[in-house]
């Protein structure tokens, strides 16, 4: 499949500045995006993107194109990044503050139209779920709430939200594989 | 949606999705991402989730990076080469002389490398960093951001093969650490644990790892 995003990784790997500029030029945003969601705030976001980029240069050589696209590829790295630094957070007040940046998804036109197959089919398959699961599961994914977060805002008890988040996900594989 | 329990199959399936869901307390997440990189299969199954996930990326919206990032970070992966005493010195003598020390200012570089930067080790916080840098046969680790460790304790430097145990490489102050070589080799992990003054008392870390990276290839 076509991947620019994936060969320009592959180049990285092999010390080539250049394509990690280019990478750098064609997927700062997008990762910006990522943090800035998760962590809810600009500067640290900034710092964030700063950890990211030299995690990826540093881990090119992992990446694998059979496994999965480029671009999954750098949002898994930003998003790990993101979480490991909401949970170090004292409180873990993860996501609370994020939830106003949140409102705006507005991904750029080309983006959608590669991903709105695949958009709609995941949509569906959330549409599976019960309301409130699936709710958790958005925000789990797309602001790094934690379980703690994530059952007060629910009501529930903890292991009630474990539970949900486990099930709601086989579940989620399970419509999408079929 | 009945709530009977998981068959095993499901259950490491299950983590793995959680891992990438990104819902696992600390501890859990710690634990997926070690065993991720022992067990090719459950590393795979971590793979197939962020594939299986990825339309929700979707929901993501850009946001323009800072002007100047990339400059700060390519400045902390390709730091100059320091400029060599003696070099510009032969300009001045002019004649032969001068044309081989030219000779000797060019070629050096070509000769001897410039450092290379092995790894970036920061704290989850990101407020106190270390860079590990390669340079003519020397392994050199300076802090790049924070400050040392609090009174009465100190930041110790570990070497872990992979698989293997985490061998000290000693304590790290204000001053850079320099050891002589080896290179440590691609793959393994550089760790900096805070260990009470003087450094662990026994044969292995003791206290907290404060943070981790893998030396790049």
């Amino acid at each position: 499949m076509d991947d620019p995003v994936a060969a320009l990784i592959s180049r990285c790997a092999a010390q080539d500045r250049a394509a990690f500029r280019a990478l750098y030029s064609q997927t700062s945003a997008k990762l910006m995006g990522v943090l800035l969601r998760m962590l809810g705030q600009r500067a640290e976001a900034e710092d964030a993107l700063q950890e990211v980029y030299t995690r990826v240069w540093l881990r090119a050589a992992r990446f694998d194109p059979a496994r999965g696209r480029g671009m999954t590829w750098l949002i898994a790295v930003a998003r790990n990044h993101a979480i490991d630094r909401l949970r170090a957070r004292p409180e873990d007040s993860s996501g609370t503050e994020a939830l106003d940046l949140a409102a705006d998804p507005a991904p750029r036109a080309e983006t959608q139209l590669i991903a709105r197959g695949e958009v709609r089919r995941i949509s569906d398959c959330f549409a599976t779920l019960e309301p409130a699961r699936a709710d958790a599961l958005r925000g789990a994914y797309l602001q790094g709430l934690s379980y703690e977060a994530l059952s007060a805002r629910a009501g529930i008890p903890l292991n009630t939200m474990r539970s949900w988040l486990r099930r709601g996900l086989l579940r989620l594989k399970e419509c999408l594989e079929q | 949606m009945t709530d009977t329990p998981l068959p095993p199959h499901d259950e490491d399936d299950g983590l793995a999705g959680e891992y990438v869901l990104g819902s696992l307390p600390l501890s859990d997440r710690l634990a997926a991402e070690a065993r991720a990189r022992s067990d090719a299969g459950f590393a795979a199954r971590i793979a197939a989730w962020e594939e299986r996930l990825s339309p929700l990326n979707a929901d993501y919206a850009e946001a323009p990076a800072p002007a100047d990032l990339l400059a700060k970070v390519e400045a902390r992966l390709f730091p100059s080469p320091p400029r060599r005493a003696g070099g510009w010195f032969g300009w001045a003598l002019g004649g032969l002389a001068g044309a081989v020390a030219v000779l000797a200012f060019v070629a050096l570089p070509l000769l001897q490398p410039g450092p290379e930067h092995l790894a970036h080790l920061a704290s989850a916080d990101g407020a106190i960093a270390y860079d590990a840098t390669w340079a003519e046969g020397d392994l050199i680790v300076s802090r790049s951001a924070g400050s040392a460790a609090p009174p009465g304790q100190v930041h110790e430097l570990w070497l872990i093969p992979p698989g293997g145990k985490p061998v000290s490489l000693g304590l790290l102050e204000a001053a850079p650490l320099t050891l002589p070589g080896p290179r440590p080799q691609a793959g393994w992990t550089l760790a900096i644990t805070l260990e009470p003054a003087g450094g662990s008392p026994i044969d292995g870390p003791t206290g907290p790892l404060v943070m981790s990276a893998e030396i790049g290839a």
